[in-house]
This record gives structure tokens, C-alpha cells and sequence, in this order.
């Protein structure tokens, strides 16, 4: 499992166990736009890159790569431990960190120290989408903010338009293996799966991550099977469901593994996100029809 | 005068034999989700749900929960035995701490994640539990290595050695806490906690026969136990060759908890109170409270299991936190009922 | 006739002191010894070297046969030991204690039998703990103790009995009852005993040949008249005493001179 696919993990984890919304420090009008910024999460250096501020970062975590050009930005530590020295010594005008994994004592030191944080809750989609908001005001463009929060509902729209004829498929998305991690309510995931037509069987826990045992996949027989965020191929995670045929899933094949960070991040990509997942639970409905690709989807009348 | 004769232990034996058997029964057929018996029993090998959730999923489990705390209680009463100690427990060995960071370090240093052990072990080796069992054997020698004194094997600092080498282990397992990222947090849990979360069949034979083998071992020299919980050299006197004795015991009850944690992770508790509880039923003969104890355990852990299962369903809690949970509590209530007479504390 | 305990040389010690040194011992069979001494002397040593807890230099034969040539099992049927204190940390009633003894009687695999808990039995009624045997040995008193500990030694059925200070924590009336008793098997049984022991008088009265040691070194071998002389005792202990005679005549007693 490789750097990226880790960093998106801790990523997703951390965004998503938020318990409370954080304190959502918003705007401070009178004060002028800050020019020195750290992040303290990944979703938080794509949020401000993609509002187009990139170049007001001075800091960010060792798990920020996205895009290419957060690489070369200076580290302030890890993600759930970055270092109060360096972050102080990068001068900044405003920290922003995540309610759920910045540590609130550090927060508070932080501020002792004369700095201005800001923690932003990403538990679930409403929060990303005004952390984007809220972001884009602190940084004194909310029109940034308007715009991007717009395209996003868009990508959101478009999914929603397509999967919308067809039938809802129960769908199991899970991070880990061994033992079994699964995405479960409360969890921003859980909401994109909604949106790209599945079914969380995990979606009424009242824990956005949990443990699930093997007799809970059987009972509620997923159709689809997404095993997010691994290295592995398809052939091989496909082994893992293998003796279990009475799954759904498994009997038609719909077992997929998908090595990619998109699904996993509550950042500003989330729109795409949800456009990866609802091609593997639809992929029906993203085929391209015999009438051409903007003449319906294609997929009324699939079969569940 | 009280002897400890035949029918007692068959008495004790058959009845705990009759408890395991309706445990592995009742917790086959209980769990978060409803089970159709008639269904799961009618087409156990086609593709039906039922006979999956019975046979595939909670079966194989049932049945190494049955292994393993059958195994830990084993293991505790003889290290209790060995040092003398009754609040030993195959924690303090060292080897679970070995055995933990082994697999934690296979965990963190395989980045392609554990392959399941699920479907055979044929064509797919699992790294993480050689990497503990591997980890198990080194701390088995070193912890070994630190205790021999004078050519011999002696209690006091073998305790000594475990516990400090558990406390170096510890640290070292959170310093990989603080640094790897969710994904390998929750492997990380689950050798602290333990699971005994598997559908593999082969893996549940596997680790049973080398159970069985191990416990029948032991269970040979109860003698020599008993013998040696009266002091060292009461029991050279009596017969026994204590340092032949301590080493066997020393590698045996090592490489039993080495391979359980390997499979499940580290399970506490079980090993500390089962022995108890059980040598406040039937005394401590070990050539009853071994099998007993070893039965016990088997209940146990097993219905643990089925409440790790269905306590926050559909959430499986990891069954090391029940074992704590309740074996502390539930052992503190028996100490007070039975009265502190019968333990020599 | 072999000796039932033979030593020659006998030498022990630790990295920085020795504490036996060219210990030359012979006991006969159906001889009752008391081996005597200040702390620190070597008495234990002595008696955890004979039980073959501790390897020594020198040679020790039992019966004729050199110590190193037994196995345990064989060992723990031919002579019993009866520590100074016991620490069980483990709940045993007695009658588990005792029988315990005869571990070496019968198979590792089997449970006691029959003849095992006669003699278990015997053992119990003869030193008077027979009443206590579902009782747990923590619930025991130091007399009730030590007297499971001298049942579960005569369990093993043993042709020498060693016995390390078994009267230091009985009160007057049990340390008279377990000499006695010592001296009924002595002589009934032609049992070999060798104690070690702290009260010089009691010493005197039933042990009929004394061997004092000092600094590790046999400084006298000999009937009590012969070693319990004032000028041993003061080269000895370093303490003045006047010995008289018992009311018998026979045996001599000390009677401690103090300063003050």
C-alpha cells in the first residue's frame, strides 16, 4: 500500500470521526485577508489550492499531496502530530486544522502563542461544502468559494441524474481487510454512496467506521463489494469474498478494488469522488449507450 | 480425607465436556443477525446465506475461540506453576509482546495488506502471523537468555525478564502507534485487542492440533506442577528435575501463546482468571485443574466472542476488551463470595 | 556395613566466601545426628548439600553409592527433607500436602492409589495431623505445619530424614512432641536422622551424637558430653556457659551465664 493511499486514509479517518462540529471560527470581517497560511490536513491544502490560493501556503503536513505542487511546500510534521515549533516559526497569518484530528490542546497553545486557528469540521458533506465556503471568506474571496462549491453540486447533480433511473444496489465500501473496516453512518462516504445510487449496509451503525463481522456482509447480502484504498488487484481482493458465493456480489462479480484516494478525501474533489464511486456501483449507467453519450444513460431498466 | 480420585475428574471433566458443547452450539447460533437454522441446515453447500453465516462465518470462529482460551488458560495455570505466582498470565512471559510486535511490524513493513488467511492457506502465505510467531520465538530466547542463571531457569527472574521486556515492547508498540497512519491503526488494534475474527478452516485445524498437543503435554506433568508450586527445592526433593522441568514448561507454554497470538492477537485475562476460578471449584490438583481450566477456558472465551459480536452490532467490538471487561468484575465478585480463605493470596 | 551418609572433602561456597570446607562426615544407618552451629556456620548448606539441592565439591556417597549416580526419583525415596519454612502459595489441604510424598511411588500418569493413601494416612495419624487433613496448610498454625511437613517427609517412606531447625517456630510442648516422635521412628523404624538444630539442650536430650560445626569446618564430632563442653561453646558461640547434667545424669545442659 503505497504513501498516498495511507495519507488519504489517515485522511478520510480524521475527517470523518468528527463527533461534534467543530468550532467553526468563521470569518473575522474586519480583518485583512491573510497571506501566510498553514494546513494542518490534506482536504484542507487541496481546499485552498483549489480557490486558487495556493501560493499563500507556507506550511503544510507531510500527508499533503495533492496537487503536485503541495510536494514541494514546506512540512510542518505529520498530520496527527504536527509540530508546534515549526508551524510557529513559518510566521503564519492563520492555521487551519480539522476539529476531529487536530489536537485541541495544540489549538489552544496555538493561539496562546499569538497565532489564529481555525478548525473546520469535514464529518459530513454540508460541512465540507461550507468548509469550503468558510475557507474561501477567510481568505477574503468568497466568490472563490461560491464558484467552487458550485461546481462540486454540479458534479453531484450530474452523477444524481445518471443513476437516477436505476435501481438502488446495497453496497458494502471497506478500508480494510483484515480485519474488516467498513464505512458506516455518520460518514461522509456514507452520504456518497446514497448519492451514487447504493445502499450502505453499515449506514445505520452509529459509527462512521466499524469493525464488521463476516455474518453481517452475508446477512445483508451487498451487491456491490468496494474494497477503497487498496493496492491489491482486482483478482486478488476478489479471493477474500471467495468462499462466501451466497453474496451477491460475489456471485455476479461486482467485487471491486479500488486503489485510489478520490473516494476517500472530504476535500474539494469529493465531486469526482462520488462520480469513481457511482461507476462502480452503476456501471451501467455510465456505459456509453448505442444513441450516443448525451442521449439518456442508458441505464432504465437494469437489473438490480 | 479428600483424594482426588477418578470419578472426580471424570465428573469435572464431563460436565465441563457437556458446557463446551452446548457453548460451540449456542454461540454457532447466536450473533447480530438472525440465522434460519432449518434454511442454513437444509442446503449447506450451495450458495445460501444461512449455511454461509452458520458454517463460514461463525462457526470457524466459534471453534478457535475455543482453541485459543482453552489454550491461554492452559498456559496461565502452568505459568502460575512455573513462577510460583498466582497472579501470573502469559502476558508476562514476554512472548504476547514478541508475538504483537512481530505482526505489527509484518503489518506496517508489508504495505501489499494481509493477505486473508481466508480460503486455505494453499497458494497464500500470510505474512503478519509468521512475522509474529517469528517474533514470539525471538522473545522466547531472549526472555530465556535473561533468565538463566547459574544454568538455570529461575522463576524470580524470569518474571523479572518478562515483565520488563513487556514494558520495552509496549513502548516500542507506541512509538509505531504515534507514527502509522488509520489503515495500520486498526491492524495495530487488533494485535492489542485481539479478534478472532477467520474463516478458515484450515487455520482453526491447525492451530487446534498444535493446541492439543501442547495442552496433552502439559497436561502429563500435572505431577511435576504440583510438585513444583511447593518451592523449588521442596520439589527437587520430592522427586522432581526442576531445571529440566522449568525449561520445558518455558519453551512449551512459549510457543502455545506464541502461535494463538499469531492468529488472534493478544487475548488478556483469560490466562490470569480461569486458573482462579476454576482452582476455586476443583483445588489445585493440577491434574484436574489443567483439563478443567483448559475446558473453561474454551466456554469462555467463546461466549465472550458471541458478545464481541452482538454487543454493538453491527460493530464487532475486539473480543480482548470483553475478556477484560467482564473477566476483572466477575472474578472480583467470586474472590468476595468464596471468601478469601480458599486463596492462599 | 555402608554408611547411609558418607562425605568426604566436602566444600561449598560462593564466588567470595566459601562456606563449608573439607567437611569429612559418616553417618550409620539407624544413627541419630544433630548437626550444630552458630548462623552462618553451614548447618543448612550441609543439609541442602546432602539433599543434593546444591552441588559440591568433594564426594558424597549414600550408601555406599556416589550421590551423583541417583536420580531424583530414586533420591526422593531414600531420604526426606524437612525444611525450616514452607511457602505454598498455591491452596493445598493437607491431606493433597502429604500425599504429595509419594509422587515418586507411582506412575506421573496415574492418580495416588491405594497403598499411597495408606501410608499417607499412617503418616498423618503418627504425627497427630490426621484431623486436619481436608483443612488448607495456610489455615494451619507453625506447629500444625510443620508437623504436615514431618508427615509428608515419612509419606516418602524414606531410609534418612533430614531436618533443617524443625522445632525453630514450635512452641515448648510441639518441639518436645516432634523430638520424641523423631526419636520413636529412630528406633522403631531404624530411620537415619540427621537434623540440624538450634537449641543446644533439646540437642542434647535426644540426639545421641552431635557434630559441631564453625565457620564450615567440623569443630567437633561427638556424644553430647563430648562436644557440649563450656570451652567449646565459648570458642564456639562466643558465650559463656556453665554445663551441668541433666536430671538423669546422663545427658549434659547449658545454662547460660549472662554478663549482667
Amino acid at each position: 500500500m503505497n504513501r498516498s493511499q495511507r495519507i488519504l486514509i489517515v485522511h478520510c479517518f480524521v475527517g470523518s470521526l468528527s463527533l461534534l462540529c467543530g468550532l467553526n471560527v468563521f470569518a473575522q470581517a474586519a480583518t485583512p485577508a491573510p497571506r501566510r497560511i498553514v494546513s494542518l490536513a490534506p482536504s484542507v491544502t487541496e481546499t485552498i489550492f483549489a480557490l486558487g490560493f495556493g501560493n499563500r501556503l507556507v506550511g503544510v503536513t507531510t500527508y499533503c499531496d495533492y496537487p503536485a505542487e503541495a510536494l514541494k511546500l514546506p512540512k510542518i510534521g505529520g498530520f496527527m502530530s504536527p509540530s508546534l515549533e515549526a508551524i510557529v516559526a513559518k510566521r503564519p497569518d492563520l492555521v487551519i486544522g480539522v476539529s476531529s484530528a487536530t489536537d485541541p490542546v495544540k489549538a489552544r497553545e496555538m493561539e496562546r502563542l499569538g497565532l489564529k486557528v481555525t478548525l473546520i469540521s469535514l464529518a459530513s458533506l454540508s460541512d465540507i461544502l461550507n468548509s469550503i465556503k468558510g475557507i474561501a471568506e477567510l481568505l477574503g474571496s468568497p466568490d472563490a468559494g461560491e464558484k467552487l462549491v458550485y461546481k462540486i453540486t454540479e458534479q453531484f447533480d450530474e452523477v444524481k441524474k445518471r443513476v437516477a433511473p436505476a435501481p438502488r444496489r446495497s453496497t458494502l465500501l471497506a478500508v480494510g481487510l483484515q480485519p474488516l473496516v467498513a464505512v458506516g453512518g455518520k460518514n461522509f462516504i456514507d452520504e456518497l454512496i446514497t448519492l451514487a445510487g447504493g445502499e450502505n449496509i453499515a449506514g445505520n451503525a452509529a459509527q462512521p467506521w466499524l469493525n464488521l463481522p463476516d455474518e453481517y456482509v452475508v446477512a445483508k447480502a451487498p451487491q456491490v463489494i468496494i474494497e477503497a484504498g487498496m493496492g491489491s488487484e482486482r483478482e486478488r481482493s476478489a479471493k477474500h469474498w471467495d468462499d462466501l458465493k451466497s453474496i451477491p456480489a460475489v456471485k455476479e462479480r461486482r467485487v471491486y478494488a479500488y486503489p485510489s484516494d478520490k473516494i476517500l478525501r472530504p476535500g474539494p474533489r469529493v465531486g469526482e469522488g462520488l462520480e469513481e464511486i457511482a461507476r462502480l456501483v452503476h456501471p451501467e449507467c455510465f456505459a456509453e449507450s448505442k444513441r450516443g453519450p448525451n442521449k439518456g444513460s442508458g441505464c432504465e431498466g437494469s437489473r438490480p | 480425607m479428600k483424594v482426588l480420585d477418578r470419578r472426580r475428574m471424570i465428573l469435572v471433566n464431563g460436565v465441563l465436556l457437556a458446557l463446551l458443547a452446548f457453548s460451540v452450539v449456542g454461540c454457532a447460533l447466536l450473533g447480530p443477525v438472525r440465522l434460519d437454522l432449518s434454511q442454513a441446515l437444509q442446503n449447506i453447500f450451495s450458495a445460501n446465506p444461512d449455511a454461509e453465516i452458520l458454517f463460514r462465518a461463525r462457526l470457524p470462529r466459534v471453534l478457535l475461540g475455543v482453541a485459543i482460551g482453552g489454550g491461554m488458560a492452559a498456559c496461565g495455570v502452568v505459568l502460575q506453576a512455573l513462577l510460583g505466582n498466582p497472579l501470573a498470565c502469559p502476558q508476562m512471559l514476554g512472548v504476547s509482546g514478541g508475538a504483537s510486535l512481530g505482526g505489527i511490524l509484518g503489518l506496517i513493513l508489508f504495505p501489499h495488506w494481509l493477505l486473508p488467511i481466508a480460503g486455505g492457506l494453499l497458494g497464500e502465505i500470510s505474512w503478519v502471523p509468521l512475522a509474529a510467531f517469528l517474533g514470539a520465538l525471538l522473545s522466547m530466547m531472549l526472555v530465556y537468555r535473561f533468565s538463566l542463571f547459574h544454568g538455570r531457569l529461575h522463576p524470580y527472574h524470569l518474571l523479572l525478564s518478562g515483565v520488563i521486556f513487556n514494558s520495552f515492547i509496549a513502548a516500542v508498540i507506541m512509538f509505531l502507534n504515534s507514527i502509522v497512519d488509520f489503515y495500520q491503526a486498526q491492524g495495530l488494534l487488533f494485535w492489542l485487542m485481539g479478534s478472532l475474527s477467520t474463516r478458515a478452516y484450515l487455520t482453526v485445524a491447525f492451530i487446534w492440533a498444535y493446541i492439543i498437543v501442547g495442552f496433552l503435554w502439559l497436561w502429563a506433568k500435572g505431577l511435576s506442577l504440583n510438585l513444583i508450586t511447593l518451592g523449588e527445592e521442596a520439589a527437587m526433593q520430592l522427586g522432581v528435575e526442576t531445571v529440566a522441568l522449568q525449561r520445558q514448561i518455558f519453551v512449551a507454554s512459549s510457543l502455545m501463546i506464541g502461535a494463538m497470538v499469531s492468529v488472534s492477537g493478544m487475548i488478556g485475562f483469560v490466562g490470569l482468571m480461569i486458573p482462579h476460578v476454576v482452582r476455586l471449584i476443583v483445588g489445585s490438583d493440577h491434574r484436574l485443574l489443567l483439563p478443567a481450566s483448559f475446558l473453561a477456558g474454551g466456554i469462555f472465551l467463546c461466549w465472550a466472542d458471541t458478545l464481541a459480536r452482538v454487543m454493538l452490532a453491527p460493530a464487532e467490538l475486539p473480543v480482548g476488551i470483553i475478556t477484560a471487561f467482564f473477566g476483572g468484575p466477575f472474578f472480583l465478585f467470586l474472590l468476595y463470595r468464596e471468601g478469601r480463605r480458599k486463596l492462599a493470596l | 556395613m555402608k554408611p547411609a551418609i558418607h562425605t568426604r572433602d566436602l566444600s561449598f561456597g560462593y564466588k567470595d566466601r566459601a562456606v563449608l570446607h573439607a567437611v569429612s562426615l559418616s553417618v550409620e544407618k539407624g544413627e541419630m545426628v544433630g548437626i550444630l552451629g552458630p548462623n552462618g556456620s553451614g548447618k543448612t548448606t550441609l543439609l541442602r548439600v546432602l539433599s543434593a539441592v546444591l552441588s559440591a565439591q568433594g564426594e558424597i556417597k549414600l550408601n555406599g553409592r556416589n550421590i551423583a549416580t541417583y536420580g531424583r526419583r530414586e533420591l526422593s525415596k531414600l531420604f526426606a527433607v524437612v525444611a525450616q519454612e514452607s511457602h505454598v502459595n498455591f491452596p493445598y489441604t493437607v491431606a493433597e500436602i502429604v500425599l504429595m510424598g509419594r509422587a515418586s511411588y507411582h506412575s506421573p500418569f496415574a492418580l495416588e492409589g491405594k497403598k499411597d493413601i495408606e501410608v499417607a494416612r499412617a503418616s498423618m495419624e503418627l504425627t497427630d495431623c490426621l484431623f486436619l487433613s481436608d483443612r488448607y496448610l495456610h489455615e494451619l498454625s507453625g506447629g500444625e505445619k510443620q508437623r504436615v511437613m514431618i508427615a509428608r517427609a515419612l509419606a516418602q517412606e524414606p531410609e534418612i530424614l533430614l531436618l533443617d531447625e524443625p522445632s525453630a517456630f514450635l512452641d515448648l510442648k510441639h518441639q518436645v512432641q516432634v523430638f520424641e516422635l523423631l526419636r520413636r521412628l529412630n528406633r522403631e523404624r531404624v530411620l537415619t536422622i540427621v537434623g540440624a538444630l538450634h537449641d543446644l539442650n533439646l540437642a542434647a536430650l535426644f540426639f545421641s551424637r552431635l557434630v559441631m560445626l564453625r565457620e564450615g569446618k567440623i569443630y567437633r564430632d561427638g556424644s553430647p558430653r563430648e562436644v557440649l563442653t563450656e570451652k567449646t561453646i565459648d570458642e564456639v558461640y562466643g558465650i559463656r556457659v556453665r554445663v551441668e547434667p541433666d536430671p538423669s545424669g546422663e545427658k549434659p545442659q547449658l545454662f547460660v551465664c549472662p554478663s549482667l
